[in-house]
């Protein structure tokens, strides 16, 4: 053992603070140059922000603790690809503070669940999952379809995730609360406007099958009903994503 | 601080001394410090070959060009033409003379049987019977037709689906939208009730029948018998979407119905979408029944 050494153990403060530089070193080579370095996130066409009522849905997603047993990242497996598509891009969770990833696959990954079943099976689903999937494991959420949706602090909520680097815009901001509700309007009278904010791909319907009422299950299925659908992956080249 | 040499196992010790305690400097046995030399090597050779090191705006791309994504890429790719291979004869232009294929079911219908639970057994269930608000796929009703390129079709647009050529079909909310009176609503529930061969109102069924021919035979033809044409349910018989009783005939009336099927071209290739027509086609020659 050095005399160098026997030194530093006995000086409490300069030994912990060579722990703490040593333990950092980790973090300074795998996650600092993720924000400097020029291709961690992808360029794809058709990312968006999500819409206010996307937005909700996916604060549900987080509330009911969804990611526990679901996972949104399709791996750089075959098994993956084959099963859940494309595999996911950075770009595409670009916008989720927190990103949903996940780790555990009780259920199946949803990366690209947006589209691939109808609302009305996704509030079947919810209301009573082994109401048709028989042997299924995941818990009911029949109380989303009673339970309103509280729209009062999406304003805030989109102001604070600008904070966090999501290029919502003045307007989108304005209109948060408006667009939550214009948004699940099967009349859809104001759909220009949430176009005009959010682009085409927008699905702008009635999701809970109630179109009295604006409920935590139309935001649910409106976050489910578009995840994995924004990104244009037919134009991608896989040499500009190939990492 | 120095230690002493053991004079019982002629080691030196640390040096260190706890109440007359001492510890012998005994060296890591050479097997593990070969290990942890071996693991240092081969970490550095990875660093050559693999990405590793990052920089400021990049990372070294090492020797390999190695990249996981265009890996997953390939393996998906090998796949793919292994499937393609094993599948060819899925791609033919004629699909009944394919239906007709002798021993086809035996070798494919297992294979199929998978690809079926991932994508639609979610809804239609896993014996293809349906359940509520989703068609059952054995029986010898349909929305849109029977015929194979016509299953064929509707795996390929869907229906109310977000494609282009979607097929269409709504029923209107008779009641939520007004078109129709709370009385006419009731006598054409009486009506439908009594084309289905269940217990009715017999003068309100009378009265039904015209509202019937006036408003809904347009899509359902005339005496409820349905058509391929608008994708229109029969009504005279006892099979049910959205259920045939009373009660759930009047809610179709007041609030309409547009069942969606997912369009599955996007995520389906040509020679799945034509198994899958197929397999829903083999459930249904089961069925004994009707």
């Amino acid at each position: 053992m050095s005399a160098k050494h026997q030194k530093l153990e006995r000086h409490g403060v300069a030994f912990a603070t060579m722990i703490l530089i040593v333990a950092s070193l980790g973090g300074l080579f795998e996650i600092a140059p993720l924000f400097t370095i020029e291709n961690t996130i992808e360029e794809v066409e058709g990312m968006r922000p999500y819409t206010p009522l996307e937005l909700a849905g996916r604060d549900i997603y987080v509330r009911e603790g969804c990611y526990a047993c679901h996972s949104q990242m399709i791996r750089t497996l075959r098994s993956d690809v084959d099963r859940y598509g494309h595999f996911s891009l950075a770009a595409e969770s670009m916008y989720g503070h927190p990103h949903q990833w996940g780790s555990k696959r009780t259920g199946p990954d949803l990366a690209r669940i947006g589209g691939k079943y109808t609302d009305v099976w996704q509030v079947a689903h919810l209301e009573n999952p082994r109401g048709v999937v028989p042997g299924s494991v995941m818990p009911g959420y029949a109380f989303l379809a009673n339970t309103r949706l509280g729209t009062t602090h999406l304003a805030g909520a989109l102001r604070a995730l600008r904070r966090a680097g999501v290029p919502y815009t003045d307007i989108q901001i304005e209109y948060a609360e408006r667009h939550a509700i214009w948004q699940a309007d099967k009349e859809a009278e104001y759909e220009d406007s949430l176009v005009d904010a959010y682009g085409t791909n927008v699905n702008v319907r009635d999701f809970d099958g109630d179109p009295q009422r604006l409920t935590e299950m139309d935001a649910l299925v409106a976050y489910l009903q578009v995840l994995g659908t924004l990104a244009n992956l037919d134009d991608l080249v896989l040499e500009d994503i190939a990492r | 601080m120095k230690g002493r040499l053991d004079k019982y196992t002629n080691t030196p010790t640390t040096g260190h001394e706890w109440d007359g305690i001492e510890e012998l400097d005994t060296p890591v046995p050479w097997g593990f410090r070969l290990a942890l030399k071996l693991a240092i090597l081969i970490a550095a050779t990875q660093w050559v070959l693999y990405p590793a090191w990052p920089y400021v705006v990049s990372y070294t791309s090492g020797m390999t060009g190695y990249s996981s994504r265009a890996a997953v890429a390939a393996a998906v790719k090998d796949g793919r033409s292994l499937r393609d291979q094993a599948f060819a004869v899925f791609v033919t232009p004629d699909l009944e003379e394919l239906a007709s294929k002798p021993g086809i079911r035996e070798k494919f219908e297992p294979v199929i049987g998978a690809l079926y639970r991932d994508n639609c057994s979610a809804c239609h269930g896993r014996d293809l019977k349906g359940q509520a608000n989703f068609p059952n796929l054995t029986d010898d009703h349909w929305l849109w037709s029977g015929e194979l390129d016509e299953i064929e079709y509707t795996l390929q647009v869907g229906i109310n689906s977000n494609h282009e050529d979607t097929r269409y079909a709504e029923m209107p909310a008779f009641g939520r939208d007004e078109i129709l009176l709370k009385p006419e609503i009731t006598d054409v529930v009486e009506y439908v009730l009594s084309i289905s061969g269940q217990e009715h109102d017999l003068s309100a069924a009378d009265r039904g029948a015209e509202i019937f021919a006036e408003n809904c035979s347009g899509c359902h033809n005339d005496g409820g018998a349905g058509g391929y044409a608008f994708g229109a349910p029969s009504l005279i018989d006892s099979e049910w979407i959205y259920g045939g009783d009373r009660k759930a005939i009047l809610a179709t009336l007041n609030n309409g119905r547009a069942g969606i099927m997912p369009a599955w071209s996007e995520r389906l290739n040509a020679a799945e979408i034509r198994m899958l027509t197929l397999y829903v086609q083999w459930a249904g020659s089961d069925d004994q029944g009707d």
